[in-house]
């Protein structure tokens, strides 16, 4: 930059500078991408309307947590909510959450007309795809797993000997985040599938609400219509996440009462291929002419 | 498959061919074009969208090959579009963002680091005249400043070439004129190449080197817009009198010149031009013939008449049309 001087001031000619800096490849791009996604789904550098929907929610969320802690707090030794309780009480919220987020995330970008931009540069339509699973997954963590693991930091400080305790109850810590993280990218998965359809953000809101309701209520009524063979019945869950989800973790944190006829591994394998089929069908549906 | 050496040209196709089910959008396009600002005219539907969308990998071609900046744009669309930047002809912006990380966000998707991204996004938009308002949502801009971010978003990457997709449309005559002027300084001052894709004659006479014509998916004309800057173009000449003693002392030359309108009314004549010593011998023979030189330059064919001549009257006058609703 040349700059004159005079006496009164200084006049500095801005001119064009090419750029000679390091280009970096297709991981930071798809970093990049779902980091300017979260933002834009948390409202983070727009108007204040756009950041009180996600609010709510933490807020929300952040409610029983807080409520445990307290009672813990002033009554040594009563826990009133495990963490299985804990994930299933959330459920609704973080299912709100997705509704949420994922269309902001994903059917902006289509109704912004934003698509020919991102393709025209070098990242491509897969990697579009996973920047933006990667962005409704992390985004889901910080309302499915944060309270879960708050609930545990506040067990194991407020207990007798809190390093002990917590010690103790790494494995449980580890349970927490395998659940809060098979949980966020399952239904961030499924979400950003139904959002990456439509343009309109209500409508997807709509959908993704309405059907994991609806997927309940079916899933509760092949049950019932399939009682007298229970070596189906016990995989209805996978036509729910809701059921899916209190299947994966009851097993996990070994409720028999629910998962003992479905072995673990299979909910896990169950929910890695609904991620999977939404992923695939993603791919496909971006690749198609634009 | 085009070769991928293209040290001369910006854009090489070979037999490019793309069809949509029984319509041809693109019929066997051969180019070369050199590196240059070029125009890409033609009427709707001539296939120049679906050129842009082949070279800039968003469409797959049904058969031939493309290369851009020496880069297979078919089989290595990633290392093309990280040298190139796309400017849409759609509204292609996020309302809810302000300018500044929109463009800073753009230069990160093309490989910039975060730092860098915003230092570039500032440094763009203030050369797009749109150094104020950067921080302002981009929801509250008028047309021309949309077009601007647009632009901007374009060009932050700091690419080789830009394709610009009709970007005068919906601009006032001073928004238009403005943004001719910032691509004619993208290319002119800042050096990168561009190709401008435009319904608008006006448009690509003001900024282009070279014309791409297409029509009907089939190239029309391929040529420079100024060969008549050239040493090698033919010269314009009028002259007061008798015209066949200036005409027979140059023929005695052996220079050949043919008249440049209807014969009978024309004192003006295109004469074949053969170096220097062709000026040297008009001006010999209207001093010898005593027949005052009164128009003496390049024979200059108009982009109109290019036009009128690759793709028709009532392309001509259609582009006329909307060229009258531009202004």
């Amino acid at each position: 930059m040349s700059a004159s001087s005079g006496e009164y001031g200084e006049v500095f000619d801005r001119g064009y500078r090419h750029y000679a800096g390091p280009r970096l490849g297709t991981p930071h791009a798809i970093w990049a991408l779902a980091r300017y996604s979260m933002a834009r789904a948390l409202g983070i550098r727009r108007s204040w309307t756009a950041k009180i929907v996600p609010m709510v929610l933490y807020g929300a969320a952040a409610i029983p947590v807080a409520i445990a802690i307290g009672i813990r707090a002033f009554v040594p030794g009563f826990e009133f909510l495990d963490y299985p309780s804990l994930f299933t009480a959330i459920f609704l919220l973080v299912g709100i959450f997705v509704a949420t987020v994922a269309p902001e995330m994903i059917s902006s970008d289509r109704h912004d007309r934003l698509l020919p931009l991102y393709f025209s540069r070098p990242i491509g339509r897969t990697s579009y795809v996973l920047a933006k699973l990667l962005g409704a997954g992390i985004l889901t963590l910080t309302i499915a797993l944060v309270p879960v693991v708050a609930l545990w930091l506040g067990n194991g400080l407020l207990s007798d000997e809190p390093l002990t305790a917590m010690q103790e109850g790494l494995g449980d810590l580890g349970r927490i985040v395998v659940a809060g993280a098979m949980i966020s990218f399952y239904l961030g998965a499924i979400g950003l599938l139904i959002s990456s359809f439509t343009g309109r953000k209500s409508v997807a809101v709509g959908v993704i609400i309405l059907g994991f309701v609806l997927s309940e209520s079916l899933a509760f009524a092949i049950s019932q219509a399939l009682q007298d063979q229970p070596d189906l019945t016990r995989w209805t869950f996978v036509l729910s996440p809701s059921l899916t989800i209190a299947t994966m973790v009851d097993g996990l944190f070994g409720n028999v009462e629910f998962s003992a006829d479905v072995p673990l591994a299979a909910v896990f394998a169950v929910m890695a291929a609904v991620i999977a089929i939404c992923c695939l069908t993603m791919f496909a549906w971006y690749r198609r002419e634009l | 498959m085009v070769a991928e050496n293209g040290a001369g040209t910006s854009i090489e196709t070979s037999a490019l061919t793309k069809r949509y089910g029984t319509v041809v959008a693109l019929d066997t396009v051969d180019l070369a074009v050199p590196r240059a600002a070029v125009g890409l005219l033609g009427p709707n539907g001539a296939g120049k969208s679906t050129l842009l969308k082949i070279l800039l990998g968003l469409s797959r071609p049904t058969s031939g090959g493309a290369a851009v900046l020496g880069r297979d744009a078919i089989g290595d669309g990633a290392e093309v579009r990280r040298l190139v930047g796309y400017m849409p002809e759609t509204d292609t912006l996020p309302n809810g963002t302000t300018a500044a990380d929109f463009v800073s966000h753009m230069a990160e998707m093309s490989g910039l680091p975060q730092r860098a991204a915003r230092q570039r996004a500032a440094d763009v938009l203030y050369h797009v005249g749109l150094d104020e308002e950067r921080y302002r949502l981009i929801g509250g801009f008028s047309t021309g400043m949309r077009q601007r971010v647009k632009l901007a978003q374009a060009i932050v990457h700091d690419p080789e070439l830009v394709f610009l997709d009709e970007p005068t449309n919906g601009l006032d005559p001073l928004g238009r004129d403005e943004m001719l002027g910032l691509i004619e300084r993208i290319h002119r001052q800042l050096g990168i190449l561009v190709v401008l894709s435009s319904h608008i004659l006006d448009d690509v006479e003001r900024v282009c080197d070279y014309v791409v014509v297409l029509d009907r998916g089939r190239v029309a004309a391929s040529q420079p817009l100024r060969a008549q800057i050239d040493d090698l173009a033919d010269l314009h000449v009028r002259i007061d009198g008798d015209p066949e003693p200036f005409l027979d002392l140059l023929r005695q030359r052996g220079i050949a010149a043919r008249p440049a309108g209807i014969e009978y009314l024309s004192d003006e004549f295109i004469v074949s031009r053969d170096g220097d010593a062709t000026l040297d011998a008009i001006r010999d023979a209207s001093a010898e013939t005593g027949s005052p030189l009164r128009l003496l330059r390049p024979a200059t064919r108009s982009l109109e008449d290019l036009y009128v001549d690759s793709v028709g009257m009532t392309a001509v006058a259609d582009e006329r049309r909307i060229q009258e609703r531009a202004r």
